[in-house]
């Protein structure tokens, strides 16, 4: 059983956190989950990890991020500066419990976000990205796309175009789409994230595909590629399983569960 | 394996059919006829399509229309591939 409780955040507010503690770890992992539903649909993975590691020596700290899950405040009020900040509160909490090394596990946008506090803190011991977005570009265009999607109907007729979206969002600094209401600092921070090539420590790139043999996406071949110098210890590799970050019914990918324990292992 | 082929096996993941995409043919409507399929499922339909198809859907494009039937959607994707 996982411990479950809440870190007082500077603003005043709280973050809902759960820790599988392991005795004497060998490792620390942070994890940073992804955007908005990509973070309810990935809930089972995320805890079937999180149980994996611990069972194999390995801390696992999950914390939902400002106006995410559990955590306080409106998602609307969220910016990508507050979750880079909510992530400092996180690292600082999991250095209290023991100086094992540090690793981070992003999901998808929380890939972003790994990559830039990385690069501010400097000495995490290695990072592990699952289905990591080369750039916060293509999320935002999917996000702004999910309203189009839902002013669709059959018999046509009445769309709404992009440009009356971004023209919203830069009339009112916040839109709403899906349920969930975002303002526009934290879509303009998420479209200029990238993936940062770790400068030091080993990194884990994984991709869930359905081809056979499973295939890395072109893009994230000519990332790497393009990176100009390779990072110390890059593993990419692409496993057969599901887009569980977005199926419709809950699923799981046992094979990736199985590669990132063994992953870790040899980091 | 033909264009149709390839929607279906796409449309068959991303909704989670397991494999009710195989009694699926043109006139099979999509949008509206099949639950799963909001606009959350939409998006990833178009994002697995773009990604595994390599072609690029502009926005104008995401209307009702393109999405109505297997059909329309095949022949949309195939005319992507030209």
């Amino acid at each position: 059983m996982p411990e479950a409780f809440f870190l007082d955040a500077p603003e005043g507010g709280q973050r809902f956190c759960l820790f599988h503690r392991a005795e004497r770890a060998h490792a620390r992992v942070l994890y940073v989950h992804p955007f908005a539903e990509e973070m309810n649909k990935s809930r089972r993975m995320a805890a079937l990890q999180a149980r994996a590691w611990q069972a194999a020596g390995v801390s696992v700290l999950q914390m939902d991020l400002l106006g995410s899950g559990d955590s306080s405040g409106d998602f609307g009020d969220a910016s990508w500066s507050d979750w880079l900040d909510d992530l400092q509160l996180a690292r600082s909490w999991l250095d209290g419990q023991g100086n094992a090394p540090l690793f981070l596990w992003g999901l998808r946008a929380g890939c972003l976000l790994a990559s830039a506090v990385a690069q501010r803190w400097g000495d995490v011991s290695g990072q592990l990205w699952w289905q990591p977005p080369v750039s916060g570009k293509p999320l935002v265009q999917q996000w702004l796309r999910l309203k189009l999607a839902s002013a669709m109907k059959v018999e046509g007729g009445g769309k709404l175009a992009l440009d009356d979206i971004r023209a919203q969002l830069r009339a009112e600094q916040a839109i709403d789409i899906a349920g969930y209401r975002c303002s526009a600092a934290l879509l303009d921070g998420l479209e200029r994230a990238r993936l940062l090539a770790p400068t030091r420590g080993r990194l884990g790139w994984f991709e869930l595909s359905r081809a056979s043999p499973p295939a890395l996406l072109p893009v994230s071949q000519q990332t790497m590629a393009d990176w100009a110098a390779e990072p110390a210890a890059l593993h990419a590799e692409a496993v057969n399983g599901p887009a569980f970050w977005q199926s419709t019914e809950i699923e799981v990918a046992p094979q990736l569960l199985a590669r990132s324990v063994d992953w870790l292992k040899r980091a | 394996m033909s264009t149709e082929q390839q929607v279906l096996q796409i449309l068959d993941d991303v909704l989670s059919l397991g494999g009710r995409s195989a009694s699926f043919n043109r006139s099979t409507a999509l949008l509206g006829a099949i639950p799963e399929l909001d606009s959350m499922a939409v998006v990833s339909l178009i994002t697995a399509l773009e990604e595994q198809l390599g072609i690029a859907v502009d926005d104008d494009d995401i209307d009702g229309s393109t999405f109505a039937t297997v059909g329309s959607l095949s022949d949309y994707v195939s005319a992507k591939l030209g």
